[in-house]
This record gives structure tokens, sequence and C-alpha cells, in this order.
């Protein structure tokens, strides 16, 4: 019954030689206890076989491909694809999608978001998502795609998503910092600020999440170009970080929830980064990351911490979600993807689904 | 691959050195198996007619080639005592990509390589370019001699100007993997 590794036979079994056994994973607790039992030692040769067979599948006939009208949602896209993409979402479910004009980059390229719910005459309770403020964190904009592709394919058949879309709407801006992300591609991988330029064009990019109105400019940033946090010459002086702020401040009443995703780290943060004050509503903050911590674990057992960026990160001013947060948004968070510094920003592209798998 | 699990403590000193680090390992794997793998993993680098040679390691993608595996793993092994010695209470790293390998030929049993690291400094979020220089023979502990190029951020943390190279400061015995 169970699968014999070595030797090949059961006959063969000899006593005081080596027994390898495959054990299935619902069985792995049973047969340590009963081995315990009879006092024999054993040893975990291959704690996951399922890992490395799949490890071992060169990419192209990866098992997973989950195509979606012909996308490929498990590979990473670049910008050309994902602006075709984001006009074939809305025209394969005009019934829920839109596609708006947020504003337009440095580099005069379009920022895109989509507005996804059912169509109402009375106004709706909004969430906002943004992804991809940082060029390098390609898991990020991954995500947004993910997401929008799993709401929609799951709309008719899954009842809370139904009426999560029938009573909110949801906001999706699938790559805030367009000019970056494509310098990434082309450029540099590890690029992280957009493209403006700076001491007459000798030097390029302020950090998007350093640029946003809130305690600009005090902590944890650079006000030297060449620096990778570099908070920009002022508050909102990039064009990128405007079109987000207007935006946003547009309809401020409405928004209940801000959620800014980025890699790496495993973490929910909360505001603030600029103080280690907590935020007024820091309990509901709190318990509201908490619970997603603990779906996101249940899913593949990955483990996010959760706190106030001040606390567990660094601190840092003039970010997007401390921004939010500040003009009277209450629930407002960044995510940080995977991983852990293992691959870092250049995360695998097989890790696409089981990312976005919990992070759903 | 598990070869154990490990809980450390690590001590910053407030003079600039590397941390004190004291590890506690339980369910570790046999030394001879580790021994094995190293052999392992040191006979596909030996097996290669030309000196192994390649570029962003991962790729964009995040894909590395089989064959340049044992490297990377090298690499990894190598620039965790980069980091080691670079670390403070406020600044960490993590290995972001490997940007250049050379393998150099040597007539004794060592392998010796010589890397263009990249390293991401946290909270400064920089990447940091490292040039290593590695030599390994199972069964011995891995020598690596280091220097990083100096940033110059404009943070209001130090900036870390990096000098010197830290002559055969073994990263772990036998590197095991």
């Amino acid at each position: 019954q169970l699968d014999l590794w070595k030797p090949l036979q059961p006959e063969d079994i000899r006593a005081g030689e080596d027994l390898h056994i495959r054990v299935p994973a619902p069985l792995v607790q049973e047969v340590k206890d009963s081995l315990d039992q009879h006092m024999m030692s054993y040893r975990v040769l291959i704690p996951d076989v399922q890992k490395l067979v799949d490890q071992s599948m060169p990419r192209e006939r990866s098992s997973y491909r989950q195509v979606s009208g012909g996308y490929v949602y498990t590979e990473y896209h670049p910008m050309e694809e994902i602006y075709q993409w984001m006009t074939q979402i809305q025209k394969n479910n005009s019934e829920l999608v839109t596609q708006h004009i947020l504003g337009k980059t440095f580099e005069n390229r379009t920022m895109y978001y989509l507005q996804i719910g059912q169509p109402s005459n009375k106004p709706k309770k909004i969430i906002w998502m943004d992804c991809g403020i940082h060029a390098r964190e390609w898991i990020s904009p991954a995500f947004c795609q993910w997401f929008v592709k799993e709401i929609l394919q799951n709309y008719k058949s899954d009842p809370k998503i139904h009426r999560f879309l029938q009573n909110l709407d949801l906001y999706v801006l699938p790559v805030l910092n367009i000019d970056g992300y494509i310098y990434s591609w082309e450029e540099d991988r590890l690029w992280r600020k957009n493209r403006s330029p700076y001491e007459n064009g000798t030097c390029y990019g302020t950090d998007l999440n350093r640029n946003f109105n809130s305690s600009w400019g005090s902590v944890g940033v650079s006000f030297n170009c060449s620096s990778d946090v570099f908070c920009g010459s002022g508050p909102e002086s990039e064009p990128e970080t405007r079109a987000v702020a207007q935006f946003i401040k547009s309809k401020k009443s409405d928004i209940l929830c801000y959620l800014t995703i980025h890699s790496y780290g495993q973490l929910i943060l909360t505001p603030y980064g600029s103080t280690t004050e907590p935020p007024s509503n820091n309990e509901e903050l709190m318990q509201v990351a908490k619970e997603a911590a603990a779906a996101l674990t249940g899913k593949h057992g990955t483990s996010y911490r959760v706190g106030s960026t001040a606390l567990i990160l660094y601190s840092n001013s003039g970010s997007s979600r401390d921004w939010v947060h500040m003009i009277g948004i209450p629930l407002s968070y960044t995510f940080e993807l995977r991983d852990t510094g293992a691959h870092g920003f250049i995360l695998p592209a097989n890790q696409i689904q089981p990312t976005c798998e919990e992070t759903m | 691959e598990d070869a154990g699990s490990c809980l450390a403590t690590v001590l910053y000193p407030k003079k600039k050195s590397p941390p004190v680090v004291s590890i506690k390992c339980s369910d570790t794997k046999d030394k001879k198996e580790i021994l094995e793998e190293d052999k392992r993993l040191y006979q596909r680098i030996r097996h290669q007619t030309k000196p192994i040679t390649g570029k962003n390691i991962p790729d964009s993608y995040g894909i590395i080639e089989p064959a340049l595996e044992p490297v990377w793993a090298l690499a990894v092994a190598g620039s965790s005592s980069i980091m080691w010695e670079k670390s403070t209470e406020t600044f960490r790293y993590s290995l972001a990509q490997v940007k250049a390998v050379k393998q150099w030929l040597r007539k004794d049993d060592f392998v010796e390589f010589d890397y263009t690291v990249l390293l991401h400094e946290i909270p400064t979020q920089e990447i940091i370019s490292c040039h290593m220089r590695l030599t390994w023979l199972p069964g011995h502990p891995l020598k690596v001699k280091h220097f990083c190029a100096s940033q110059s951020h404009g943070t209001d943390e130090g900036s870390g100007a990096e000098s010197g190279s830290a002559a055969g400061a073994p990263a772990e015995k036998g590197a095991s993997f």
C-alpha cells in the first residue's frame, strides 16, 4: 500500500538496511507516530515530492497555464500587452467594466484605471487598488491583472463576489508608474522610481511613494536625485502622483478602502510610516489586516506580518498609504507581496499563481 | 531543500563591525550526506568543458538556467558573507541578482569564480554592486573576497561607502544548500 522507493520490491527488504518510502501527505503524521511507537528511527529525505516535480518542469510546459481569453496570467507582461489587456477586459465584460483615464505620466503615457462593478443610479462606495508604483516590483501589476480576472471570472458563480460588485465599485490601476515599468523591461530590471529628469537631465527619477503630501520630505527620504528614495522637488511634484492624488481627493467621501500593492516582504502595512504615533482607528485597521493575513496564510501557508510601517519596516514620509489616510479614508494598506528576499524583486513567474491565489 | 532548522541570535555592536551571530540548529542533515551533496554540486561544475560564464542570474523573469544553478548557489553562499559584514542595526541586505560570473580555471582542485553581485539595501532601497572572488572545494570553508562600489545616497543615514576587501571570510562550513 505504501509506495516503496528503496528497495523496489517488498521481498528485498532486509533488517538493518535502509528503507525509502513515499508517504501520501494526509498520512504523514500517522506514519511518523507509528514509527515512533515501534521505536524505529527515520528521517525525512524529501519533504514535498510534488514541489520537486513542479520545479523540474520546464517553464513552457508548466501545468498551470491559466488562460482567460488567450491571456496568460502566470507570466509577466510588458506594458504594451497590459494596455491591450485592459481594452480587451472592458470589451469582454462591458456590463461590469469601464476603462477611464486617470492622467498622464512624465513621458506622456496615458494612465488608465478600470472601474468594476454593477452599474447603479445611486452613488456607490469605492475600493481602490493600485499596483506598480515601483517599477521593479513586477509581481504587483501581475497581481492586479490576476485580481481583475478572478473577480470577473467568478462574478456569476460566487455569491460573495456578486454581492460585492453589486454594493461596491472596484477601481483598479494596474500600473501606476508606467514609465518606470517600461524602463525596467528595457533598460534596468531593478529600476524603482519614475523617469522624470532632474539636474539638467543628468539624473532621473523620483520615488513616487515618497512624493505624496504626507509629512513630505521629513524622514526616510533623500533630497538627492541619485538616491532611490528621492522624494522629488516638492510634494506631488510628479505627474503620476498628481494624477492619483487628484482623483482620490475628488472621490474622497466615497472611498472606503485604499490598497497599494508592492513587493517584497510579505507584509500588510498600516499607517503611518512618517511617525510611530498610531492612527485614530488603529484597532480597526489592525483587526482587518490580521484577518486578511490569516486568510492569506490559510491558502498556501505563506506567513505575512502585520503592523504599522514605522514599527515593522522603516520610517518613511510621503507614502500614498499615509496620505490617503490623512485625508480621511479610514482603511489604507500597503501590501508587500512575496517573497522575503530569496528572489526579492525578481520573483520567478511560477510563483505568480500561488502569490495571487493567496492574496485573493 | 531542508538542511535543518536553525535559531540565530544576532547582536549588532555599536561600532561599525559585522554582527555577532550565534546559531543553534536542529533536525540537521547528516554531515556525510551534506558532503555528498556538495561533491555532486562540485562535480557539476568540474564536468563543464569550458570555463563557466553567465550574466543576469536569474533573468528578468526569475528563471535560472539549470546549467548555472551550481554557480548561483555558490553566489548565494558567498554573498551572504558580504551581507554579514555590511549589516548593521539599520542596514540590511538581500541578494537581488547575479549580474555577471566568470570562472577562473585553476591547476589545483579548487573552483574559483569572479562575480558581480547586486545587493538590495534597506532602507535606502539602493542596489549596491559588489565584486566578489570566491574559491571552494567540498569539505573546505568557502573563501570570499569582496569589494562593493561606494554609494552616495545623500540620505540622513550614513552613506555606505564601502572600500577594502575582506580576505578569506568563510561564509559557512562546506557551503551546504
